[in-house]
């Protein structure tokens, strides 16, 4: 047995180790490592209850609109605001700028660098990966680095900066947009989608794009459309067999997105995307209640005051413990969802969104292939020529002249949730308030949820079960593993470490 | 050539994220301009040579450190032990004890490199602490009489996040030899952004003068400062002259300034002016008596340009005084 230990395992955001026992070359136990703490949720603690809106975008530089949107459906339910359809509009319009940034970075800047990776060299599509993918030389790479950062001017018309924006407010946002900011608004994503959607990643008309609804008419736009990201991703990436690996959880978890702005309600909000879960081994649908949901510290760094057992987040507690201990390994806290009286540990992101929309091109992929790295990047493309549609369909709706909030009334006891999908996957936020301060705070991340370790029972989660089976080609460059812990776009800052045995110990970048 | 390392402490990748939005250059234009070879950054680099062996090869006088850039906070907990965060097989507090005293410069980049931040805040559950201020108070954790080889102390550019061209210029004044330790405030900030307050270049600052408060959020007019909680009066910053991701600031959108470019970032209760007995907010605005906001208050009160006392473009409510 061979034990490696990738530390740090870079490009995510924060501190991500990754352990992992090798029988020869294949990995056959895994276990991801979070190294960084910064107790925000006890910083939380006994101030008021607004002040989470200035907080918690901090959590995560990359995602803190997403943050700053749990944290405000929070406050809503909380304060049982009315919020005015405009405020709704912002909000959605805000959360799918940053998303839109955020696919953007993930795949160039993040995930397709990789295949530059030497593992590749003797492709003969490899120089042509080189030409669009390599980091600050590519062609895509360059136009990613350009257009995703105007995703955040969009953002910041109604935010006013990206990131750490704090427009959102319990009963609507902070802005009064003119129509000259709608236009302008409308302007960059119109070109965004024709010099950079269409033009680099799909290489066709969005429109057109988005009527494909099975693997064969995705062949069909690869042979139509070559020149497009998305072509070369959907070929390459089969004879690289990404389409191989990482398949883990086989449940698909999506808390849901962008609520209608016409009847918004916390409880029991319309959603354009579905929330829900999908088991992908017979195919069918679970709705979401959040009372189902749990969380361990068996082998976090944390202690609970009533021992080992799952709390839900209401009753949640962050009492953290000094990193040193045999059985405990992880800043990050297990998630668990009680399914028909089972504990399920599924997966989140772009994937399980799209396929708990019931996106046909994603479901007929899914249906064929499994889930696997590919299709995680495959959903990516997928999901941001959706959102563009949809940015665009929001600011027609945007009615000058009429509220973009409304003050809700103070209370001094209560409880929320909010449930969003941030870029990575499902987020949620609970406050608990008393005496008009916050009493308890706690936030589940989509990198806990695909991430963290074992629960008591010794179930282990999506991550680690993604790369469990895994054949790594040269141990020495275990490329296989980037890709599949990265198709994840893991997040580290909101939580991740790997390698084990003991014959050698060894520490790799990858 | 010059080398730079950039390394993330406590952090959230915000100062990260923000220099990915630099536009006129770009973060990789503006790298290749001025020659400066990025030899590791957490989310840019490829890492093909490992962020230890570069660390090391650093600490052993192999590479030269010209410009050391950390974002986050120094983790000290618990207990001294810096475990709350490990990097690259050590806490990383050791790694800037060591890497510090071999660099020529080094940027505290955002609020949390600079003076805690976010971590530090109260009850400060991770030890937190700047690189050279602690809050308010100069020493941090490198200590007040530290110098780095250039013989500046570390310079702080402090938000939450830094905005882009505030990082990049700094980059620009320290690779031509420009920076001078006489351009840093007293919180060593670069002074050409940390010498005006958040209200330079504010839209609403015609109804600060004129003390014209807006009641409610979700609105235009009226300034922020009165009952919303806006700290822009009291903040050092250039976010409504240097405006973000090239488009508005947090006050344009009708958010309250945080502070966040200040040493107690995040003071709480946002979007509330925390007033005394007669009324008047307990923060005044920089450099302002009591006795002369008084008065001055009252004058400007009563010579308030009718059009600004109520909504400049038709709007239902009351929420503009
Ligand atoms: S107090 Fe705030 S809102 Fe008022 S003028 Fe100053 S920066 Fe603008």
């Amino acid at each position: 047995m061979n034990e490696k230990i990738i530390s740090p395992l870079n490009r995510v955001e924060g501190d991500l180790d990754l352990k992992v026992v090798f029988r020869g070359n294949k990995v056959i136990e895994a276990y991801p490592m979070s190294r960084l703490f910064r107790g925000i949720e006890i910083i939380l603690k006994n101030k008021y209850p607004m002040d989470s809106l200035v907080i918690t975008p901090r959590i995560c530089g990359i995602c803190g609109g997403s943050h700053l949107m749990s944290a405000v459906e929070a406050l809503d339910m909380a304060y049982k605001a009315e919020v005015p359809p405009n405020a709704v509009l912002l909000r959605n319009i805000m959360a799918l700028a940053e998303m839109g940034q955020n696919d953007v970075r993930h795949t160039y800047l993040m995930f397709m660098i990789d295949t530059v990776n030497k593992k590749y060299e003797k492709m003969d599509f490899y120089k042509d990966m080189v030409t669009r993918w390599a980091p600050f030389y590519g062609t895509s790479y360059k136009a990613a680095v350009k257009w995703s950062k105007r995703y955040t001017e969009i953002y910041a018309i109604f935010g006013g900066q990206w990131p750490h924006g704090s427009s959102m407010v319990p009963g609507g946002v902070t802005a009064d947009p003119y129509p000259n900011d709608i236009l302008k608004a409308r302007g960059i994503i119109n070109e965004i989608t024709s010099e950079f959607i269409e033009k680099v990643m799909l290489g066709g008309p969005l429109d057109q794009f988005l009527q494909l609804k099975s693997v064969k008419d995705l062949d069909q736009w690869s042979q139509d459309y070559p020149n497009g990201d998305i072509s070369k991703l959907w070929i390459y990436g089969r004879e690289m067999k990404w389409d191989k690996i990482g398949k883990g959880s086989n449940f698909l978890m999506s808390f849901g997105h962008v609520p209608s702005a016409e009847d918004y309600t916390t409880e029991n909000p319309k959603l354009r995307f579905k929330r829900g879960i999908l088991n992908l081994d017979t195919m069918e649908f679970s709705s979401i209640d959040q009372a189902n949901m749990l969380e361990f510290v068996t082998k976090s760094f944390y202690s609970y005051s009533n021992g080992d057992i799952g709390l839900h987040p209401f009753e949640g507690e962050t009492n953290p413990l000094s990193p040193f201990s045999n059985d405990k390994y992880t800043f990050t806290k297990t998630f668990r969802y009680k399914l028909n009286g089972k504990l399920i540990a599924p997966e989140v992101g772009a994937l399980s969104m799209m396929a708990v929309d019931n996106n046909p091109l994603i479901i007929d992929l899914l249906n064929k292939l499994g889930s696997n790295v590919l299709l995680r990047e495959i959903a990516r493309f997928v999901r941001l020529a959706i959102i563009s549609e949809i940015i665009i369909e929001e600011l027609e709706k945007f009615r000058f002249g009429e509220p973009t909030y409304k003050k809700p009334l103070d209370i001094a006891e209560s409880k929320g949730y909010g449930l969003v999908e941030a870029s990575r996957g499902s987020l949620g936020h609970w406050i608990v308030i008393k005496d008009n301060k916050i009493f308890n705070y706690q936030v589940v991340t989509p990198t806990q949820i695909n991430m963290g370790p074992e629960d008591s029972y010794g179930n282990i989660s999506h991550m680690s079960k993604a790369l469990i089976g895994t054949i790594v080609e040269d141990i020495e460059n275990p490329i296989e593993l980037a890709h599949i812990v990265r198709s994840h776009d893991a997040c580290m800052v909101c939580n991740v470490h790997v390698l084990d045995g003991n014959v050698e110990k060894m520490v790799l970048r990858l | 050539m010059r080398n730079l390392l950039w390394l993330q402490g406590g952090a959230c990748s915000g100062n990260t994220l923000s220099l990915l939005n630099a536009s006129d250059p770009d973060v990789f234009e503006f790298f290749s301009q001025h020659n400066i070879k990025l030899l590791w950054h957490p989310s840019l680099s490829l890492d093909s040579i490992g962020v230890k062996r570069i660390m090391e090869d650093i600490i052993n006088g192999k590479i030269r450190l010209n410009i050391f850039v950390f974002e986050g906070s120094v983790i000290l907990g618990p207990n001294n032990s810096g475990t709350f965060n490990m990097f690259a097989g050590k806490p990383m507090k050791d790694w800037v004890k060591y890497l510090a005293p071999l660099s020529e410069y080094i940027i505290a980049v955002g609020d949390c490199a600079s003076f805690g931040g976010i971590p530090a805040a109260d009850p400060n559950p991770t030890q937190s602490t700047g690189l050279q201020f602690f809050k308010k108070e100069i020493g941090g954790f490198l200590g007040k009489n530290f110098r780095t080889k250039s013989g500046l102390p570390i310079i702080n550019i402090s938000g939450c996040p830094a905005h882009p061209d505030w990082i990049l210029t700094t980059i620009s004044l320290i690779s031509e030899g420009k920076m001078t330790e006489d351009m840093l405030d007293e919180f060593n900030r670069p002074k050409i952004f940390y010498s005006t307050t958040t209200q330079f270049g504010c839209p609403r600052q015609p109804y600060f003068t004129y003390k014209i408060s807006s009641k409610e959020l979700g609105h235009k007019e009226g300034c922020l400062y009165f009952d919303l909680g806006c700290r822009g009066a009291y903040t050092k910053s250039p976010c409504n002259s240097i405006l973000w991701n090239n488009q508005s600031s947090k006050t344009r959108v009708g958010t309250p300034c945080m502070g966040c470019t200040e040493f107690d970032f995040p003071t709480f209760n946002f979007f509330h002016t925390e007033k005394n007995r007669s009324g008047i907010p307990k923060r005044l605005p920089l450099g302002m008596s009591r006795g002369t906001y008084v008065t001055f208050s009252a004058v400007a009160k009563g010579s308030a340009p009718q059009f600004l006392v109520r909504p400049l473009i038709k709007k239902k409510g009351d929420w503009i005084e």
